[in-house]
């Protein structure tokens, strides 16, 4: 416990005896960490918006006449990429065409019996699943034809895997450098401490003793980084929704606060494990040097 | 706590033979001088005996610790049983004497009050009552000196190596400081003193082990600095 204590006090000091540092540390973690973020809801937004198109992208499969629609909807709902799934009976296709001919649905009457098939309307998981659905039940004997945005939904596919494969690539990159680059922040504020460190080792300090200061230290500061960098997400994503609402209202992006304060729960986080592992690897360096004998 | 070297070789890279097959012995409670020119392997051999070093050849056993059979993690307690008052103090600069003194129990995880009576108590009988709370490099050479002894002996060690503790002070500072080590060694530590001071040697006369080379030259029991008819 004493030694809890006293770990806590020398983060304060280090936190203070350094605040040139410490503040340098503090504004590089946040710099990358706001960088880190702003790549991470271009991502977000991106995949939202083509999720959001992927499902109103609806299947129709009309059967022949005087068949029903059970080969067909037995094939859909054992297919686990398929979404929802409805069926629609010929009376109930026929009140759809009435409401939608409006004044001239008197005209209805003049085709005698309901000519209209049983048909079903399918939504799929994601957009690459609707081809090879189509495929499937077009082999159906029952099936007449079926009904798909056939180009749209293959170019679709193509920037859906696409977008998938930059935002991920662009993610790991952003982290990677954020990583290394509040490392090696923190490395150069541990090495100016090197001496010190160095006479704590000889005198026998354990290498947790002597790293729990550094290791507080680098959490505070990545914590602090992040938090900034949340401030800084949060008022550049407010500007950017109110900019997309008055000039793009036609593209959805993410406004659930919900979604977005887990997000940014997430990036402090991110900042705190940062610089808490970073300053652990640091300090570790230097204290598992001292320990040798040489 | 006693002291055994047994054909210990140090070599350091390229190819510097530093110390050659030395035997040493010290026991329990001895007070011993260990002198020769620079180079000739003093300090190496406190640094063996510290652990910051490890031998090229031999065994160094410390009251039953085999040196070399010292695990990583044992070491920091290994240490905490060693006081060692560094050439060139190795304090830390911007912390008090206070601080640097409490440090070393701080580290123990020794509690704050308890921390606090022990380094004030040493502090006081090392004569920095009234400097307790200046940083090092508001203080002289003396008095730097004396932290360092300070907090080598905080935690009541069972041998306190001193290298060249009054090198740079003048005659009167450095009998305080001799008076000091030999205050500890009456306590029963055993205590290993690296020196160049003639006076010293010869006014305070202890066990005296001389190296030339890397190499053990003469052992007495009450040595003179200079052996008959060398000068």
């Amino acid at each position: 416990m004493a030694s809890f204590r006293y770990a806590l006090r020398d983060t304060m000091r280090l936190l203070s005896r350094h605040w040139g540092l410490s503040a340098l540390t503090l504004l590089t973690a946040a710099s990358v960490l706001y960088i880190l973020g702003f790549a991470s809801l271009f991502a977000m937004n991106m995949r939202y918006m083509i999720s959001r198109i992927e499902g109103a992208l609806v299947v129709q499969a009309y059967m022949k006449r005087g068949e029903t629609a059970d080969q067909a909807l037995e094939l859909t709902r054992s297919s686990p990429n398929v979404a929802s799934v409805r069926v629609i009976s010929p009376d109930e296709a026929l009140e759809r065409l009435r409401a939608k001919l409006g004044n001239q649905a008197r005209a209805v009457t003049l085709l005698g019996e309901n000519p209209l098939p049983w048909s079903l309307e399918i939504q799929v998981q994601k957009v690459e699943h609707i081809t090879p659905l189509v495929r499937d039940l077009m082999v159906l004997p029952s099936v007449e034809e079926v009904l798909y945005s056939g180009k749209l939904v293959e170019r679709l596919a193509v920037i859906s895997r696409a977008s998938a494969a930059v935002s991920g690539v662009v993610l790991l990159l952003t982290l990677l450098i954020s990583t290394l680059v509040i490392y090696n922040t923190i490395r150069i504020a541990i090495y100016s401490r090197k001496e010190e460190i160095e006479v704590m080792v000889l005198i026998g300090a354990t290498p947790t003793y002597i790293s729990l200061p550094f290791v507080f230290q680098g959490m505070i500061l990545g914590a602090g980084g992040a938090l900034l960098a949340i401030l800084g997400l949060w008022s550049t994503y407010s500007s950017a929704v109110e900019a997309v609402r008055s000039t793009l209202a036609f593209v959805d992006i993410i406004v659930d606060r919900r979604l977005l304060g887990q997000f940014f729960i997430f990036l402090f986080g991110a900042g705190a494990t940062t610089g808490w592992m970073c300053s652990w690897i640091a300090v570790h360096r230097f204290t598992s040097r001292g320990m040798r004998s040489r | 706590m006693d002291i055994r070297l047994s054909g210990v070789t140090k070599i350091f890279e390229p190819d510097i033979v530093a110390l050659e097959d030395v035997y040493l012995s010290v026991d329990s409670g001895e007070f011993l001088y260990l002198v020769g020119m620079t180079g000739s392997g003093k300090t190496t051999l406190l640094r063996l005996i510290s652990r910051e070093y490890a031998p090229t050849r031999g065994q160094i056993s410390v009251g039953d610790r085999n040196l070399r059979k010292l695990r990583q993690s044992e070491l920091p307690y290994y240490r905490r049983e060693v006081g060692v008052v560094f050439q060139d103090f190795k304090l830390l600069q911007n912390l008090t004497v206070f601080e640097n003194v409490a440090f070393v129990l701080e580290a123990m995880g020794i509690p704050p009050k308890l921390v606090e009576g022990r380094a004030n108590e040493v502090i006081d009988q090392v004569g920095l009552w009234r400097r307790r709370f200046l940083k090092p490099p508001q203080l002289s050479g003396g008095e730097q000196q004396r932290v360092a002894i300070a907090r080598a002996m905080v935690n009541s060690p069972s041998v306190f190596l001193a290298d060249e503790p009054t090198g740079n002070l003048d005659m009167r500072t450095s009998e305080e400081i001799m008076r000091l080590l030999l205050s500890i060694n009456a306590a029963g530590t055993t205590v290993i003193v690296a020196t160049h001071d003639q006076h010293l040697v010869d006014s305070y006369r202890q066990r005296l082990v001389e190296l030339h080379n890397g190499r053990t030259k003469r052992d007495e029991r009450r040595g003179r600095y200079f052996v008959d008819g060398e000068l």
